[in-house]
């Protein structure tokens, strides 16, 4: 038992503590303005429910999450498939597509701004003139799709994992009954994959919730705070001293990716029953 | 064993929580005179620290060259991450302090940094007498005690022109007034230049816009009745302001693409003349230096102030602009970092402006032969200012993100006002100003 103690002493000092001043804080008025931190009851709560920033900031954080996560999945799905026989170009394709999961967000960000920026590269392929990262309606679908080109080669190697320990014998005798190779795969393989779809929606969904890097190196939260996701706002508060209602902010953020994780594992996990 | 873990596990947590506990509560309550040494007196051993911004940590160089030399100290500046205020402000709520500071020396910036508890009154500095009178008083102050030293000439908000273009267009004086500078703007565009250029996507400038308009206000003491509640964003003053830039841009006097325009392609559309003016600040001349050398801004670029009654500039020191002494403690080094206030303002005085080529702000100093004309304007100018909502107002809201919004039409005016005044009475109030 001993052994476990300087284990337990971290998760308590580096996560449990915090967390607890994360709900503790959120009741105070603490701010960069004054020293002494009173508590104010559910002020921060009120003050922040009778204002619309809140509620936009949030719809735009789940929206931009269930973006994030078809797009990845999508990807990753997609390059699964085209890549998993192990030939030696298919090898190179994935190191090739696993890259960007290892760069750093901030880089890949930058470089998508330089990118879309009106005249950029882009546009100059297309021949067209569009600022991509200004468009009040479509620049978070373009941030998304930057997230998702980000993070596709972990979701397209959590689904190769998945294609490669299907039995082979399964497909065989699906073979030998007559399916097409169509049919065996929409009918047998992508069952199967279930559990990685699990694994792949809830880390993208609930990871993209939290995200911050990507939409703050490309538009900031700009054009007019359409990509102004949660974390966006919490930084912007925090930023003005106002200590106290960025921990609320924190805290809502918390308990929305907690209440959404329950259900979501829930219902993946249920369609894992079947195996 | 279970009991010896929860006893383990409660002390852990006390520990914890009393090393999460505020660490600026402990208020220093400070009766003594501040004391102010000889600035060339020895301080052997003695180690200080000075926080910058990625665009003010090279401004110190020459000072603490001459400070080290003079006095065996040793000087070393920290580049803090761009945004600045957001880092400091971070670092210092969490205990973690430096012995100087670059910070903006407006009362809401010192506000925002609890400057009461956090920093030390430079009161009686050597400097003040030397420095242009009617500069002295300008800044750093917060209520009736000084808690930064200026150390070059604050920004003032008006308008950049190129001289070429004005002139190619048969304009021979700079306009006397804002409704003036509308005019000429409406000539200009009838002969196919764009009058002014707006960043709508970096947004920051385009506050000064509003600004600018609200010089004649503030002189009247607008900020003082928006400081107390007798006075909203949302009354006519403001709102007004707001409401005629929008109608200016959509007049069409500004570039076609205001939405997307970054600050860097401002800088260029002046110097190129593909726009006759900019309205913004110091830190754009900044920009233009990087593009030209002095012999060319002279040539291309003027600088005149604008309100809407005459030439009335709107004065908003930066960061780059000021330094700010902390309280740490440590009586020594606090008395160290005051020392070396006195040396730059006092016997570093000239290398300093002479390295970086800028305004003298003491009577005694002659400025540095090669400082651009456009710079000597707005430093002219600054005599005769009035403070921006940054100098005057308790808490700095975000209008520039919200007028942003107004450009990219998402936003108008009403809202633009409403958003801006519920953030303000959400600052001021966490700042315990009466009346919100």
């Amino acid at each position: 038992m001993w052994f476990l103690l300087p284990a337990y002493a971290v998760l308590l000092l580096f996560f449990f503590v915090p967390t607890a001043f994360n709900f503790i804080y959120a009741f105070t008025d603490w701010s960069s303005f004054k020293a002494a931190i009173n508590p104010v009851g559910l002020d921060n709560f009120t003050q922040l429910a009778s204002d619309g920033t809140l509620f936009r900031a949030l719809r735009i954080t789940v929206l931009y999450a269930v973006l994030v996560a078809i797009f990845q999945n999508l990807f990753g799905f997609g390059l699964a498939v085209l890549l998993e026989r192990d030939t030696v170009v298919n090898r190179i394709a994935r190191t090739f597509f696993l890259i960007p999961v290892l760069m750093s967000a901030l880089a890949v960000g930058y470089i998508f701004q330089a990118l879309l920026k009106p005249s950029g590269a882009v546009d100059q392929l297309f021949g067209i003139h569009y600022a991509w990262l200004a468009d009040t309606h479509w620049t978070i679908v373009v941030v998304a799709l930057i997230h998702a080109w980000k993070w596709m080669g972990l979701s397209m190697l959590i689904y190769l994992a998945g294609l490669k320990t299907i039995p082979e014998d399964i497909t065989e005798a699906a073979r030998i009954d007559g399916a097409s190779r169509w049919r065996s795969f929409w009918r047998i393989r992508v069952p199967m994959l279930a559990p990685a779809v699990t694994f792949n929606v809830a880390t993208a969904l609930l990871g993209s919730m939290n995200g911050f890097d990507i939409v703050q190196a490309t538009t900031g939260g700009g054009p007019a705070r359409t990509t102004e996701i949660l974390n966006i706002f919490i930084y912007r508060t925090f930023g003005q001293g106002l200590f106290a209602q960025a921990t609320t902010m924190s805290l809502v953020l918390f308990l929305l990716v907690a209440l959404m994780a329950f259900p979501v594992i829930y219902v993946l996990r249920k369609r894992e029953a079947i195996l | 064993m279970k009991r010896v873990i929860s006893v383990a596990v409660a002390a852990l947590l006390l520990t914890a929580s009393a090393a999460c506990s505020d660490p600026g509560s402990t208020t220093t309550t400070d009766n003594s005179a501040t004391t102010w040494a000889d600035p060339t007196a020895k301080l052997d051993g003695v180690k200080l620290t000075i926080w910058a911004a990625q665009n003010s940590n090279t401004v110190p160089q020459k000072v603490i060259d001459g400070f080290q030399k003079a006095t065996g100290a040793t000087v070393q500046v920290v580049t803090i991450p761009d945004p600045y205020e957001q880092g400091v402000q971070t670092k210092v709520a969490t205990g973690d302090k430096p012995d100087l500071a670059f910070w903006q020396p407006t009362a809401s910036m010192l506000t925002a940094i609890n400057a009461k508890t956090n920093l030390q009154p430079l009161t009686g500095a050597p400097w003040l007498d030397k420095m242009d009178p009617k500069l002295k008083d300008l800044t750093g102050l917060l209520g009736d005690t000084r808690y930064a030293a200026l150390i070059t000439s604050p920004a003032v908000e008006g308008v950049y022109y190129n001289k070429q273009v004005f002139a190619a267009n048969g304009i021979t004086s700079t306009p006397k007034n804002f409704d003036d500078m509308v005019t000429l703007a409406r000539q200009l565009k009838a002969k196919g230049v764009t009058p002014f250029y707006e960043m709508g996507a970096d947004r920051w400038a385009t506050q000064w816009w509003v600004q600018v308009q609200l010089a004649d206000a503030a002189k009247a003491g607008l900020w003082d009745r928006i400081n107390t509640g007798k006075e909203k964003f949302t009354d006519p003053t403001v709102l007004g302001a707001i409401t005629r830039y929008q109608s200016l841009i959509k007049e069409g006097l500004f570039n076609s693409d205001i939405k997307t325009a970054k600050f860097e392609d401002q800088g260029a559309a002046l110097l190129n003349g593909k726009t006759a003016m900019v309205v913004q600040v110091n830190s754009f001349f900044g920009q233009l230096q990087a593009k030209a050398d002095t012999a060319t801004l002279n040539q291309k670029i003027g600088f005149f102030p604008i309100s809407p009654t005459g030439n009335i500039g709107t004065s908003i020191p930066d960061q780059s602009n000021a330094l700010v002494a902390f309280k740490t403690g440590d009586a020594k080094r606090e008395a160290a970092a005051r020392q070396l206030l006195a040396y730059w303002m006092g016997p570093g005085y000239q290398d300093f402006i002479t390295d970086r080529n800028t305004v003298s702000l003491e009577t005694a100093v002659p400025n540095p032969s090669g400082v651009p004309q456009a710079l000597l304007d707005v430093h002219a100018a600054v005599g005769s200012s009035v403070g921006s909502m940054q100098s005057l107002a308790v808490a700095n809201p975000d209008l520039y993100i919200n007028l942003a919004d107004m450009i990219a039409g998402t936003m108008d005016p009403q809202q633009v006002a409403k958003a801006t005044q519920d953030q303000f009475a959400q600052l001021a109030k966490a700042a315990g100003a009466a009346g919100f």
